[in-house]
C-alpha cells in the first residue's frame, strides 16, 4: 500500500509538472478563438514538403552526431572506466567539460578558433586558414561541435554502466579468454542498454538543437517551432509544430525497445564486497593515455583555450564577476534543488518502471522522454499557461517554477540511470528486509538506496550538470530579477564584449568542476564508510 | 553506515524541496517589474541609473539573442490573462504594435513623449519610441569601393562577397517588411530573389552579420548601429555607412526603441514613472554616448560626433503598424527565401 501510494504520488506530480503543460500546449494548437480546429495541423501538413527538407537535415545531423559520439565515447567510457589508463579519472574530468558549456558558446568558441582570422590562422597558411573556416559551416562543423558536446553523455553512461556488470561473468570469462574477448563477448552485450540509451539521448539532444545549426548555417526543423514563437507568436502553431519532433521521440523508443526487448533489465546484481575488475593495459597503457590525450585535445582543449585567450582582457574577469555573481549563485542553488528532486523523481520513476508496479510503467517512462524532447520554450509557455493564475499566483511568481521547468525536463535523464543502476540490485536484498516486516519506504531507503548509491550519485550529478546549463525552459519563467547565469550569458551575448563572455564560460566551467570536485569528495567520504 | 548515507541523500532532498518553497515570494511593494527586448548590455546601466535616482528596485526579464528575442515576447503574450509585468521595453515598435494588437499594452501618454516625432510614436499611445537606431551597412574599413544602398546587395561586384542576418527574425524582418511597403510586393521580392541568385550569405543574427565583415569573410552586411558601433569600440576595422541619403533615395529604415505599459499591470504608477524616465532626453542623451550610439528622437538631445542626430539623415517614412501586419504576411515567403 505504502509502495503504491508513494509511486502514484510520484506519477501524479509528473502529471501536474509535465503532462498538464504539455496538454494546455496541444490544446492550444487544436483551438483558434475557443473553437475546435484541425486548421493548424491541416497548413503543418500543406506545408511538409517544404518542411521535409529540414527535417532531413535534422535527422542526418542527429544520426550522425549520435553514431560519432558511440564511436567515440563507448570506447573512452571503457577505457576510463574499465582499464588502468594512467590519469583516467583527469581525463574523464577534462573529457566530459563539453558538457558544462552550452553547445551555442562551443561553436561561437570553435569559430574563434577556426575563422579566417581565428587563433589556429596565426601559425597556418591563410588558404589553410580558409579551408579549415569554410569547413565549420555546414554539417561537418554542426556533426563536429555536437560530437563534441554531447558525447560526454555516452563516455559518463558507459562508465556508469560497467560499474553495473558482475564481476564473477568476467572472471569466469577470463578463464577461457583475453580481455578483448571478454569485453567483446560479456562486457559490451551487458551494458548494451546503457550505450543505446546514451546513443538515443544523444540523438534527441542534436535533433532539438537549434543554436550550433543556426549560428553554422545549416537549416534544421527545430528553427519551425521557433519561428512560431518569434515570428508570429503563435502558441498552436508552436506546439504543432513540435509534434513531429514527439513522433520521432516515439519511433527511437519503440527502436530502443525493440532493439533490446527483454535484454533492458538484465544486467547482474553487484553485492557490496565484489569490486568491478579492471583490465590492466600493461604496454598499451602509454599509447592509450596519449591517443586519449589527443582526443582530449582536439575536442575539448581547442575549444577551450578559443575561450581563455579570448577571455584574456585586463578587466574581464572582474566585470564578468561583477555582472553575473548573483546569477552564478542563483545558478547553483537552483542546480542543487533541482538535481536533489531530480534524483528523487528520477528514483521513484526508475523503480515503477524497473519493478512494473503499476500497470502505467511504460507510459510514464515514455512521458518523460516525451518530455525531454521538447523544445524547452513549449514547456516554459505550458508552464505559464498552467501555473500563472491568480491561485496559484505564489508558485508562479517564485523560483519555484524554475525547478519545476527542471524536473519536466530533465526527469528521464535521472529516471533511466536509476533504472540502469537498479538492474544490479538483487530483488532478495529488498526481500530479505521485507521478511523482517520493514515497511517499503525504510527498504528504499536503508537496503535499496545504499544498493544503488553509484548510480543514485551518477543520477544527482548528471541532473546537477543539465539544471546547470538549462536555458530553454528556466528562461521564460525565472522570475523577474531573478535569472540564471546561462540566461545572463546568453542575455549579455547581445552586443557584450566577447572578452566578457569568454570569461564568463570559463567561470561557468570552473565554479561547475569545483562544485563537483566539492560534492565528489564529500560523497566518497560518505561511500568509504559504507 | 548506510542509515547514514540514506539520511544524507533525504536530507538533501528535503533540502530541495525547502529551498524551492524557501525561494518563493513576490517582488515587494517598491517595485517595478520590466521585461526588456534591448540588449542588456545597453539597457541595465539606464535600469540601474533609474534605481539609485527613483528608490524604485526595478526587477527584470531580459530577452536573449540566442532564442531571437523569443523570451520576452512570448512570456507578455502568455502572462496576458495575469499580467506580473508593469512595463515592456521593446527594442523596436514592430514588437510594441503586435502587442498592442494582441491587446497586451494599456494607453499612456507620457508627458516626456513631447517632442518625439508621431511616426514614432503610436496614435493612440500604446506605445512610445524613444533613442533608435538605424538599419546601415557595416563594411571593412580599407574596402576601396563601398556600397552606398542596400541595392549592393544585388550588385555584381559584390558577388557572394555579402551577408544578412536571417531575415526570419529580428530587425531584418521589419527592414524587409519596411521594404515590402515602400517599393510594393512584386519589387521587393525580385529584389529579394535578385540578392539570393548574387550569393549573398545568411547568417544567424546581425551581431554575427558584422562579425563576419569584421573578420574579413565578408565585404559588407546589413547590420544595426549598436553592431557597428560596438565592433569599432572593440577596435574591429569596420565603418558604418548610412543606406541611400542620396536625393530621392530610399533613406535609412529607422528603428527606435519602443515603451509600452502592461494592461492590468500589477504596479501601474510606478509603471508609469519608469516609461517617462525612458522617455525622457537624459535617457536618450545616455544612450547616444552608451556604446550603443542610439539616435536620439527628440531634436534638442546632445549627441557624440560619432552618432548621427535624426534631422540630418534620411530616413525611410514608414507607418509601424503597417510594418508588424506586412511582416506577418510575408513570412512564408521570407522562409521559403532562406530555405533556398
Amino acid at each position: 500500500m505504502q509502495r503504491r501510494l508513494t509511486l502514484l504520488l510520484v506519477v501524479g506530480a509528473l502529471v501536474i509538472i509535465g503532462l498538464l503543460p504539455l496538454v494546455m500546449m496541444l490544446g492550444k494548437s487544436f483551438f483558434v478563438d475557443d473553437t475546435l480546429t484541425f486548421a493548424v495541423y491541416e497548413k503543418l501538413f500543406a506545408d511538409a514538403r517544404v518542411q521535409w527538407e529540414p527535417m532531413a537535415h535534422s535527422l542526418t545531423l542527429a544520426s550522425l552526431t549520435a553514431g560519432f559520439a558511440m564511436v567515440l565515447g563507448v570506447p573512452l567510457g571503457l577505457l576510463l572506466g574499465k582499464t588502468d589508463l594512467p590519469f583516467r579519472r583527469a581525463l574523464a574530468v577534462l573529457l566530459s567539460v563539453p558538457l558544462l558549456i552550452p553547445p551555442y558558446i562551443l561553436a561561437v568558441s570553435w569559430f574563434n578558433f577556426l575563422a579566417r582570422d581565428g587563433l589556429l590562422a596565426r601559425f597556418i597558411p591563410a588558404r589553410t586558414a580558409e579551408l579549415m573556416s569554410g569547413w565549420l559551416f555546414g554539417l561537418p562543423g554542426c556533426v563536429w561541435v555536437l560530437v563534441g558536446a554531447f558525447m560526454p553523455v555516452v563516455m559518463i553512461l558507459t562508465m556508469v554502466y560497467v560499474h553495473a556488470v558482475s564481476p564473477r561473468l568476467e572472471e569466469s570469462g577470463r578463464l577461457i579468454t583475453r580481455w578483448p574477448g571478454i569485453l567483446r563477448h560479456i562486457t559490451l552485450p551487458m551494458i548494451m542498454p546503457g550505450i543505446l540509451f546514451g546513443g538515443m539521448l544523444v540523438f534527441l539532444l542534436a535533433l532539438g538543437e537549434v543554436g550550433v545549426p543556426m549560428f553554422l548555417r545549416y537549416p534544421v526543423y527545430p528553427v519551425e517551432t521557433l519561428t512560431q514563437f518569434s515570428a508570429f507568436y503563435d502558441f498552436g502553431a508552436a506546439a504543432a509544430a513540435a509534434t513531429p519532433m514527439l513522433g520521432i521521440t516515439l519511433a527511437v523508443l519503440a527502436l530502443e525497445r525493440f532493439c533490446l526487448r527483454e535484454k533492458t533489465y538484465r544486467l547482474r546484481p553487484v553485492t557490496s564486497g565484489t569490486r568491478m575488475l579492471l583490465v590492466s593495459l600493461g604496454r598499451w597503457g602509454v599509447p592509450a593515455f596519449l591517443a586519449v590525450s589527443l582526443l582530449a585535445a582536439a575536442v575539448v582543449a581547442l575549444p577551450l583555450l578559443a575561450l581563455i585567450v579570448a577571455s584574456l582582457s585586463p578587466f574581464a574577469y572582474s566585470e564578468a564577476w561583477s555582472k553575473a555573481a548573483d546569477s552564478l549563485g542563483r545558478s547553483l542553488i537552483f542546480a542543487v534543488f533541482g538535481a536533489s528532486l531530480l534524483m528523487l523523481f528520477g528514483f521513484f520513476c526508475g523503480y515503477l518502471i524497473h519493478h512494473r508496479v503499476l500497470r502505467f510503467w511504460r507510459a510514464v517512462d515514455t512521458l518523460t522522454l516525451l518530455l525531454f524532447t521538447l523544445p524547452g520554450t513549449v514547456i516554459g509557455v505550458g508552464l505559464i499557461a498552467l501555473w500563472n493564475r491568480p491561485v496559484t499566483g505564489f508558485v508562479y511568481a517564485s523560483a519555484a517554477m524554475v525547478i519545476l521547468a527542471y524536473l519536466a525536463q530533465y526527469t528521464a535523464l535521472t529516471s533511466r540511470i536509476t533504472l540502469a543502476t537498479l538492474g544490479n540490485v538483487p530483488h532478495s536484498l529488498e526481500e530479505a528486509a521485507q521478511m523482517t516486516g520493514a515497511p517499503w519506504l525504510a527498504r528504499i531507503f536503508h537496503v535499496v538506496v545504499p544498493a544503488a548509491l553509484p548510480g543514485v550519485i551518477a543520477a544527482w550529478l548528471i541532473g546537477f550538470i543539465f539544471c546547470l546549463r538549462d536555458l530553454g525552459a528556466s528562461m521564460l519563467v525565472y522570475p523577474p530579477g531573478q535569472d540564471t547565469l546561462p540566461v545572463r550569458i546568453y542575455t549579455l551575448m547581445a552586443n557584450g564584449a566577447p572578452s566578457l563572455i569568454a570569461a564568463l564560460c570559463v567561470i561557468v566551467v570552473s565554479v561547475t568542476l569545483t562544485s563537483l570536485a566539492i560534492l565528489g569528495s564529500l560523497l566518497r567520504t560518505a561511500l568509504s564508510h559504507r | 553506515m548506510n542509515r547514514r548515507v540514506s539520511t544524507l541523500l533525504l536530507v538533501v532532498a528535503a533540502a530541495g524541496i525547502a529551498g524551492a518553497i524557501w525561494t518563493a515570494f513576490r517582488p515587494g511593494d517598491n517595485v517595478v517589474v520590466v521585461y526588456v527586448s534591448e540588449d542588456q548590455v545597453f539597457s541595465e546601466p539606464i535600469l540601474k541609473d533609474f534605481e539609485r535616482e527613483t528608490g524604485i528596485q526595478i526587477k527584470a526579464v531580459y530577452d536573449t539573442e540566442e532564442t531571437k528575442s523569443a523570451g520576452a515576447m512570448n512570456r507578455l503574450i502568455a502572462e496576458k490573462t495575469n499580467p506580473q509585468a508593469d512595463v515592456y521595453w521593446a527594442n523596436e515598435p514592430i514588437r510594441a504594435e503586435v502587442l498592442r494588437q494582441q491587446g497586451v499594452s494599456a494607453p499612456y501618454r507620457s508627458p516626456n513623449a513631447e517632442g518625439i516625432p508621431e511616426q514614432f510614436r503610436n496614435a493612440e499611445g500604446h506605445w512610445t519610441g524613444f533613442s533608435a537606431r538605424g538599419r546601415i551597412l557595416i563594411v571593412r574599413r580599407w574596402l576601396k569601393e563601398k556600397p552606398l544602398s542596400i541595392r549592393a546587395y544585388t550588385d555584381p561586384r559584390f558577388n557572394g562577397k555579402a551577408v544578412i542576418a536571417n531575415p526570419l527574425f529580428g530587425t531584418t524582418t521589419a527592414h524587409m517588411a519596411a521594404l515590402f511597403i515602400v517599393w510594393g510586393d512584386a519589387p521587393a521580392k525580385a529584389f529579394l530573389d535578385a540578392v539570393r541568385k548574387n550569393g549573398v550569405r545568411v547568417s544567424s543574427s546581425n551581431g554575427e552579420s558584422a562579425d563576419q565583415v569584421a573578420t574579413g569573410a565578408f565585404q559588407f552586411a546589413l547590420a544595426d548601429t549598436d553592431d557597428v558601433h560596438s565592433r569599432q569600440k572593440q577596435g574591429q576595422p569596420v565603418e558604418g555607412i548610412y543606406p541611400d541619403q542620396e536625393k530621392g533615395g530610399l533613406g535609412c529604415f529607422i528603428v527606435p526603441n519602443a515603451v509600452l505599459l502592461i494592461k492590468g499591470a500589477p504596479r501601474p504608477e510606478k509603471g508609469r514613472k519608469l516609461i517617462d524616465y525612458l522617455l525622457s532626453r537624459e535617457t536618450e542623451k545616455k544612450l547616444a554616448y552608451s556604446d550603443a550610439g542610439q539616435i536620439p528622437l527628440h531634436s534638442d538631445v546632445d549627441t557624440p560626433p560619432a552618432v548621427r542626430r535624426l534631422e540630418t539623415l534620411k530616413v525611410m517614412n514608414v507607418d509601424y503598424a503597417a510594418v508588424a501586419a506586412k511582416m506577418q504576411m510575408i513570412q512564408p515567403l521570407l522562409r521559403d527565401w532562406v530555405g533556398h
